[in-house]
């Protein structure tokens, strides 16, 4: 059995990157990034949490995260080509110059 | 208790599911094809005929259901059990929602015709709208949070490129992209918690999650599921401190999609939200968080809605305030309160679907969407702007219409478990609502101030506009059939919660 303490920790560390990633970075691809990174803390966590039987490993949450790499795959590639556009309507990806929408 | 339909036995699917899977892959080949022979219309033909058989084989669905003992239905795709299978556990409550938002995504497909006409890649738009359709009912059929969170993400990502498809103006990509960021951060959310329930139980499937999860003494871990759980379902269903994306993504998406949006896919996040609050937490431990999120999310929107110039974008906020307006009944944690909710969540979509398709047909002859600028449309488009009225009065809760009937419900079920200020809340934002609905009216049937051109809208999109006005009238002033399916929904998840519990053996 492996101690589930530091997974628990690197977790929440990687939760706490991913959300001040969102907050502070005005470029689009790393807001991407951000989610990418709050996905694999929870993906992290589901497969610490799998391995806490002893000599026995899950198969559920393996494929429950096998499938949430596939769907977060999906959405940053959508969001990648969210991206190309403004690319082709503002001439930038800062976030901060999406500012016409407001209230 | 697996039904022997044979789509069923193919697919390992519930039939509407497999249906609408289907039709939406085969969309983009049936498109081409007519497209190089020379036909036209088909494919919209196709999506709209997908849509109706899905809402038939849901009926039929349900008759089945009626006949089963204890009311649910469990589909186990390759015969595996739960914990090891993911499975559909159908009962009334996913029926109910299916049916809804099969409803109205025919009525939005038949809108679509012409309203879309002239748009290029309609095949794409076809498809993404039956894939946003089948995540949809997917979620309302899941029996395990595995399966709801990969139909969740579906419905997620047709709704993004929905929201984003007129990717020509800039307004509907810097809309989307907010919406992609803030619903894949709640995606991510609920991912977190689907990882704490399995680490504090062991299984994702919602019976065996609540018969051993379900009248716990609240912990830390539960307090901290929570949070996620509200913030993973609360941006898709745009409860206010997570609402910020809605009014920029709404009124951007093209007008039937504005409906779906508005009409059905934040309602799919409150049934999530629902379904698995019910189903982990008893009412007590709820009731007081929901309730102050209800009067927050009411108040604040309707101060914003007020504060709009652009039409779409008022209707918009007062999706958010419907949206608080159905968080009552959840807080209540009856079986009266629930029905109430699931009763607002079908009126709304008929209402606020029929607001943003008829101001779409205004919105579609004028080219403006400026209250002052769109002053004396009324007169050159009686019928959209009469069922865009009926509409309205009825997101108001004006008695003879549906929206009368299932906030007096929602208002009820408050005062009978003993909050009369959620009532209160509720009347009061009720009437100040009516404040910015009025205001829309008086604009459009006011003399135009400045020369306009507008025609009434063709014939498809007018006959569909006055077909919804007629259902928010008639369920009005008869409203019996449709109480009757609310309260055998809302009996489903609230009374008879053990049955949906006994249905996969522990």
């Amino acid at each position: 059995m492996i101690p589930y303490t530091p997974f628990m920790i690197s977790t929440f560390l990687l939760l706490a990157i991913g959300l001040g990633c969102l907050m502070v970075k005005r470029d689009m691809i790393r807001l991407l990034m951000g989610i990418e990174i709050l996905f694999n803390a929870a993906n992290l966590n589901f497969i610490a949490l799998s391995v806490q039987s002893e000599g026995f490993v899950d198969p559920l949450a393996q494929s429950v995260v096998m499938m949430a790499i596939v769907l977060d795959g999906a959405v940053i590639a959508v969001g990648l080509a969210m991206t190309l556009n403004v690319y082709r309507h503002y001439r930038t990806v800062d976030v901060r110059k999406l500012r016409r929408l407001r209230w | 208790m697996v039904t022997d339909w044979t789509l069923t036995q193919i697919l390992w699917l519930p039939s509407p599911l497999a249906i609408l899977l289907l039709g939406g892959l085969f969309t983009p080949f049936i498109g081409l094809l007519t497209e190089r022979v020379g036909l036209r219309r088909v494919r919209e033909l196709w999506a709209a005929s997908v849509l109706s058989l899905a809402l038939v084989s849901l009926y039929l669905l349900f008759q089945e259901l009626r006949g089963e003992p204890g009311g649910v239905l469990l589909i186990l795709p390759f015969g595996q059990r739960p914990p090891g299978g993911s499975c559909f556990e159908i009962d009334a409550l996913s029926l109910f929602m299916g049916g809804s938002v099969a409803f109205l995504g025919v009525l939005v497909a038949i809108y679509s015709f012409n309203y879309m006409e002239g748009v290029g890649r309609l095949n794409e738009y076809y498809a993404l709208l039956i894939f946003m359709v089948a995540g949809m009912t997917g979620i309302a059929m899941a029996g395990d949070f595995f399966t709801l969170f990969v139909f969740w993400e579906m419905m997620s990502l047709s709704s993004y490129v929905l929201v984003a498809f007129l990717k020509e103006r800039w307004a509907p990509i810097e809309a989307g992209f907010k919406y992609l960021i803030m619903s894949a951060t709640a995606g991510a959310f609920l991912l977190l918690s689907m990882s704490f329930l399995y680490g504090m139980t062991g299984t994702l499937n919602f019976a065996q999650l609540s018969a051993s999860l379900r009248g716990a003494a609240l912990t830390p871990w539960l307090a901290v599921l929570f949070c996620c759980l509200i913030i993973g379902f609360g941006v898709k269903s745009a409860i206010v401190p997570l609402h910020t994306w809605l009014p920029d993504a709404h009124p951007e998406a093209p007008s039937p999609i504005s409906a779906m949006l508005s009409g059905m896919v934040i309602e799919t996040g409150l049934y999530g939200l629902t379904r698995v609050l019910y189903l982990i937490f008893t009412p007590s431990l709820f009731h007081i968080p929901i309730s102050a999120l209800a009067v927050l999310t009411m108040t604040m929107a309707n101060i914003w809605a007020l504060l709009q110039q652009d039409i779409k974008r008022l209707l918009a906020y007062s999706s958010i305030a419907q949206m608080g307006y159905m968080l009552i009944g959840v807080a209540s944690g009856t079986s009266y309160g629930i029905m109430g909710t699931f009763l607002h969540v079908f009126n709304h979509s008929l209402m606020k679907g029929l607001a943003f398709l008829s101001s779409g047909s205004i919105v579609h002859e004028v080219g403006k969407r400026d209250i002052e600028s769109l002053k004396g449309v009324g007169r050159m488009m009686p019928i959209s702007t009469i069922t865009f009225f009926i509409s309205l009065l009825g997101l108001g809760g004006v008695p003879s219409t549906n929206g009368f009937i299932s906030k007096f419900i929602l208002f009820n079920s408050a005062i009978l478990v003993g909050a009369p200020w959620l009532a209160v809340a509720g009347v009061l934002n009720s009437a100040f609502s009516m404040a910015y609905y009025l205001r829309v009216m008086k604009a459009l049937i006011s003399k135009p101030e400045m020369e306009l051109e507008a025609r009434e809208a063709p014939i498809l999109m007018i006959s569909v506009t006055v077909v919804m006005a007629l259902l928010i009238v008639l369920l009005g002033v008869w409203p019996e059939p449709a109480i009757e399916y609310a309260t055998e929904a809302s009996k489903a998840l609230v009374d008879n919660i053990q049955n949906y519990i006994r249905a996969v053996a522990y």
